[in-house]
C-alpha cells in the first residue's frame, strides 16, 4: 500500500489483477528447489553415463527415481470438459503486447499452479497436457493402464447412469404431460366458464335489446296510434292546428 | 507381458526420431497405420487434446458412448470424434479380450432373435423400423452401438485379416442406424452396411485400411474356415432352423405370419 498509486490502480475500475506482482520470496524459494532439482539431475545424468546407461529422468515411471516422487499421481482423464468459456462475453483489460505463457494473472486463461497466463485456449490446454503442468500439481506423465475388470466396471457403470438418466427422463415426460394435462384442463374449464359468462351476458344484453326495440316501437307506434286519433278527431295536432 | 502405464498422448510414440521400440502392429509403430495428413489433423485438434488426452481404455468410454455419428472428416477436414478416438485405441493398444468387450453387446444380444432375420426389410417391416422396438425396449442400448463401431473399425485396422473376419461377420447380423458425417453433411447407414464396408472396402471414413487377403483366398490358405451362413439362405426354409448360437426361434417363427 505504500506503492505510488498510478494510473492502474484506480479503485473505480479495480482493475489491475493484470499487473505483474513480484513475491521476492516465493520466487526465491522456487528458484533454489529448481537449483537443488537440476543439480541432482545432473548428477544422475552423470551417474547413468558414467554406467554407461541410458539417463531416464525421474518424472518417468520406473526405476529408481520413481520413489522420489512417492505421492505424485498418475494422470486422470478428464471428467468435464475443461472450461474455456469461462470468461466470454466479459470485458476485460488487455494489455499492450500480451502473448501466451506469461507470468502473472491476467486476461485470458490462467493456471493457478504454474502463475502462467494463456491467451488462447489451445495454448491453454497444451498447457495443462504439458510436462511442467503435470510436475508442477504432482502428477507424473503416465496414465494407469485399464485392466479388463477396469473396462467392465465402467461398461456397467455407464450402463447404470444412463438408465437412470432415462428413467428420470420419462419421469420428468410423465411429470411435464400431467402439467400440461393439469393446466390444459384448467384452461378449458376456465374456456366453459368463459362462454357461459359470454352467453348469460349475451343473452341479457339481447333481452336489453328486445325491450329496448320493443318500447321504441311502443312508442312510435303510439305516436301514430295519437296522430290517427287526432285525425279521426279532427284536429292534425296540438299546437300546429295554428299554422295551418 | 504388459504395459502398466499408458501415456496420456501420442507425443512420446511418434517423436522416436525413426528408433521406435514400442509395441507394434503389422510390425510397425501402430501410429502409423493411419496416414499422416490425417493423424497430425488428430494431433492438433482440440478434441484430442482436451477430451482424448489421458484417457486409458476403461476411460475411454465415456467419450465412445458419447459419440453420436462415425465418419472420418467433416466440414473443412476437421477430424471427427469417431477418428479422434480410434487413434486413440491405437496409440493405447489395448488388449484382445478388451477390444472384445468393446464389440459385446449383452443388451443386443437379448434381441438377436429378432434381428436374426434375412433382411433388413422384413425387420423393418415388423418392426416398423422404430428405434425403440429395434433396441428391444431396452434404453441403455443405444450406448454400445458407436462403441460396436469404433472397435470394429480398430480391429480392421490392427488385427491379424483372419481375426478380422471371424470377429467381424457375427456383427453383421446388427441392423441398427449408424448417423456418418461427411465432407458435405450427415447420411443414415447401418452397423452391418459399416461392416460390410470394412471388410470390402479400401478407404472407410477418410481411412486408408490395410491390405487384407480375401475372405476366399484365406480359407484356400487355410486360415479361415469356411463361412457359416449368418442367417438361413433366401430360399431356404427358416421353420425352426434358428440357425446357430443365439437360437431362439420365437422371433424368426413370427415371421412369415407377419409378413
Ligand atoms: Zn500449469
Amino acid at each position: 500500500m505504500s506503492k505510488p498509486s498510478g494510473v492502474y490502480d484506480n479503485a473505480a475500475t479495480g482493475d489491475t489483477s493484470f499487473r505483474r506482482t513480484w513475491n521476492r520470496e516465493e520466487y526465491a524459494q522456487k528458484a533454489a528447489e529448481r537449483q537443488a532439482r537440476e543439480a541432482s539431475e545432473r548428477k544422475e545424468r552423470y551417474e547413468a553415463k558414467m554406467a554407461g546407461k541410458k539417463y531416464i529422468p525421474k518424472v518417468e515411471v520406473g526405476g529408481e527415481g520413481e520413489k522420489k516422487f512417492d505421492d505424485s499421481k498418475m494422470i486422470e482423464a478428464r471428467r468435464d470438459r475443461i472450461r474455456l468459456d469461462e470468461n466470454l462475453n466479459k470485458v476485460q483489460i488487455v494489455p499492450l503486447g500480451s502473448t501466451g505463457g506469461r507470468r502473472g494473472k491476467g486476461p485470458g486463461y490462467y493456471c493457478e499452479a504454474c502463475d502462467l497466463n494463456f491467451t488462447n485456449s489451445l495454448e491453454y490446454v497444451e498447457h495443462l497436457n504439458s510436462k511442467q503442468h503435470l510436475l508442477a500439481t504432482g502428477q507424473t506423465d503416465t496414465v494407469e493402464r485399464a485392466t479388463l475388470d477396469m473396462v467392465k466396471e465402467r461398461l456397467a457403470w455407464l450402463k447404470q447412469k444412463k438408465r437412470e438418466q432415462d428413467q428420470a427422463e420419462e419421469f420428468d415426460l410423465a411429470k411435464r404431460l400431467a402439467e400440461r394435462h393439469k393446466i390444459e384442463e384448467q384452461e378449458r374449464s376456465q374456456r366453459k366458464e368463459r362462454k357461459k359468462v359470454k352467453k348469460e351476458e349475451a343473452r341479457q344484453k339481447k333481452m336489453q335489446e328486445g325491450s329496448i326495440v320493443h318500447s321504441d316501437g311502443l312508442q312510435a307506434d303510439h305516436g301514430q296510434d295519437y296522430a290517427m286519433m287526432a285525425r279521426m278527431m279532427g284536429f292534425g295536432g296540438f299546437g300546429s292546428t295554428k299554422a295551418q | 507381458m504388459s504395459k502398466t502405464a499408458d501415456l496420456p498422448d501420442a507425443k512420446a510414440m511418434l517423436d522416436t526420431r525413426g528408433l521406435y521400440d514400442g509395441p507394434t502392429i503389422h510390425s510397425m509403430n501402430p501410429l502409423l497405420l493411419m496416414e499422416k495428413i490425417i493423424r497430425e489433423r488428430i494431433i492438433d485438434s482440440l478434441f484430442w487434446k482436451e477430451q482424448a488426452w489421458g484417457l486409458n481404455a476403461a476411460t475411454l468410454l465415456d467419450r465412445a458412448v458419447e459419440l453420436s455419428y462415425i465418419g472420418g472428416q467433416y466440414a473443412n477436414q476437421r477430424p471427427t470424434a469417431f477418428i479422434c478416438l480410434v487413434l486413440k485405441l491405437l496409440q493405447l493398444n489395448p488388449e484382445r479380450e478388451i477390444i472384445l468387450e468393446y464389440i459385446q453387446d449383452e443388451d443386443f444380444k437379448y434381441v438377436y432373435p429378432l434381428t436374426a432375420l434375412p433382411y433388413r426389410y422384413a425387420f423393418i417391416q415388423i418392426y416398423g423400423g422404430s428405434e425403440e422396438v429395434k433396441d428391444g425396449g431396452s434404453s441403455a442400448n443405444g450406448l454400445h452401438r458407436y462403441l460396436r463401431a469404433l472397435a470394429a473399425f480398430y480391429i480392421r485396422l490392427a488385427w491379424p485379416a483372419a481375426e478380422v473376419y471371424k470377429t467381424l461377420e457375427p456383427l453383421m447380423r446388427d441392423y441398427r442406424k449408424l448417423r456418418l458425417r461427411t465432407q458435405s453433411g450427415y447420411r443414415l447407414t447401418y452397423v452391418d452396411e459399416f461392416i460390410d464396408e470394412l471388410l470390402t472396402k479400401e478407404r472407410v471414413c477418410d481411412i486408408a485400411l490395410p491390405r487384407m487377403p480375401t475372405r476366399t483366398q484365406l480359407e484356400d490358405l487355410d486360415e479361415l474356415e469356411p463361412r457359416e451362413p449368418l442367417v438361413s439362405d433366401v430360399d431356404s426354409d427358416e421353420e425352426g432352423e434358428g440357425e446357430g448360437e443365439e437360437g431362439e426361434v420365437e422371433g424368426a417363427g413370427s415371421t412369415d405370419e407377419q409378413a
